[in-house]
């Protein structure tokens, strides 16, 4: 029995015959349906584009205004910092960094790395980091919030409403595209066919020396 | 019955991190792909959900019993609990966005509680189950435990814009509580292996 003929499935170890999907077919596991692959189409291209994009997009939303209220002539503006100061100088300094790490830190290490990761496959570029980076941008799928940020934006600005009138900024136009991208990043990724990608320039690499 | 046979059965590790799978008669311990720590099953899997949940358990009751933010106006403090902020919001008619805080922020925490505390007892107690049932369970579990977020990262907006030496919010000892019961309630779930769940299972 060879170990490269089979996969197990991550969510009950049944031993399954690794399939050869076409692009726009899933593979679930028949025993506890979990999604086990689905391939698509050019997803070394569509991430590397994607990170660009999400790159490029993230200070944008994160250095203009977002959000501007307006009380008794007074105006205030927010952007993702501000919120994390804010909380910091409140004394919930245990919240304002949960904040910062959830909605600016990790979806900008997110992005970097999915940057670097795709711009090495598509060049073709080895790199002895792959791996690392791999496994990282695999950990910290879970605490990239931006999506959740969006609605607590969303609850914010319907509490704020009845107080005040509200602006929006160019900052909030920029973060609703980042989401988008970072969903469309993270739902696209095919991991195991750039785990296997990886893998090969690793061992392309080791034939060359 | 058609006997449907465990990776691990057949002498096969599945690695956490790459997905590659390793025979286990090598007795390697780290993945030859991505040199991660290679383990069969998540390491104390169940101590460390029980030690998270029991935390976030009890962290749980100051996140709900303190004022998650107060409102000051002119002097005049006006703390807000986290079911007060929702019956407010179903008071001024807003009833969509008050259902949508209603489910972030009080059934979704307390359901993974009692959902992953279910889990546990399953694969502890060796509960014969349709495991397929409980494995969707868990993967909802796992899924929605980061939506409760929504109400700190509203919290930090207001405290944000609502400062205006009259009219200020300021954050209540509660978010920090909260917080900590939504991160802790992530690990959990991370740290569960519903492979567990399979493993005890007499008849597949």
């Amino acid at each position: 029995m060879n170990s490269t003929n089979y996969d197990a499935c991550p969510e009950c170890d049944l031993l399954i015959k690794s399939a050869q999907l076409k692009i726009g077919e899933k593979a679930h596991c028949p025993r506890c349906g979990f999604l086990l692959s689905r391939p698509r189409k050019q997803t070394v291209e569509r991430t590397f584009a994607l990170s660009i994009a999400g790159f490029i997009l993230f200070f944008p939303a994160n250095l203009l205004p977002m959000v501007g209220i307006t009380v008794l002539g007074n105006t205030n503006t927010g952007l993702l910092m501000s919120g994390v100061i804010a909380l910091f100088n409140d004394g919930m300094e245990a919240v304002a960094i949960v904040v910062f790490l959830a909605s600016i830190f990790f979806p900008l290490v997110h992005i970097s790395l999915s940057l670097l990761i795709s711009g090495h496959l598509y060049f073709n570029r080895p790199n002895r980091c792959l791996i690392g980076w791999m496994r990282w941008m695999h950990h910290l799928d879970e605490w990239v919030m931006l999506e959740v940020y969006m609605l607590g934006i969303i609850v914010a600005c319907v509490k704020l409403m009845a107080i005040a009138p509200l602006k929006f900024g160019w900052g909030l136009y920029a973060f609703i595209a980042l989401i988008i991208i970072t969903t469309m990043l993270t739902s696209g990724l095919d991991s195991a066919l750039f785990w296997q990608r990886i893998e090969q320039l690793s061992n392309e690499n080791i034939d060359e020396n | 019955m058609k006997t449907k046979t465990n990776a691990l059965g057949q002498g096969f590790i599945r690695c956490h991190d790459c997905g590659c799978l390793v025979k286990s008669v090598n007795h390697l311990s780290s993945c030859p792909r991505c040199d991660s720590h290679l383990h069969a099953r998540r390491p104390h899997s169940l101590q460390r959900t029980a030690a998270l949940l029991f935390s976030s358990f009890f962290l749980y009751i100051p996140a709900n019993i303190f004022p998650i933010m107060n409102v000051n106006q002119f002097g005049a403090g006006d703390p807000h609990t986290i079911a007060g902020g929702i019956i407010e919001l179903f008071n001024s008619g807003m009833i969509p966005i008050g259902l949508l805080v209603l489910v972030a922020s009080i059934l979704v925490p307390s359901l993974k509680l009692i959902g992953i505390g279910l889990l546990l007892l399953c694969a502890h107690f060796r509960w014969q189950v349709n495991a397929r049932k409980w494995t969707v369970m868990y993967r909802v579990i796992a899924f929605v435990g980061r939506w409760s977020m929504l109400d700190i990262f509203m919290i930090s907006i207001l405290v944000d814009l609502v400062n205006f030496g009259a009219v200020q919010i300021i954050a209540g000892p509660a978010a920090t509580a909260f917080a900590a019961v939504v991160i802790l309630t992530m690990f959990a779930a991370e740290n569960f292996d519903p492979r567990l769940l399979w493993d005890n299972q007499h008849n597949l």
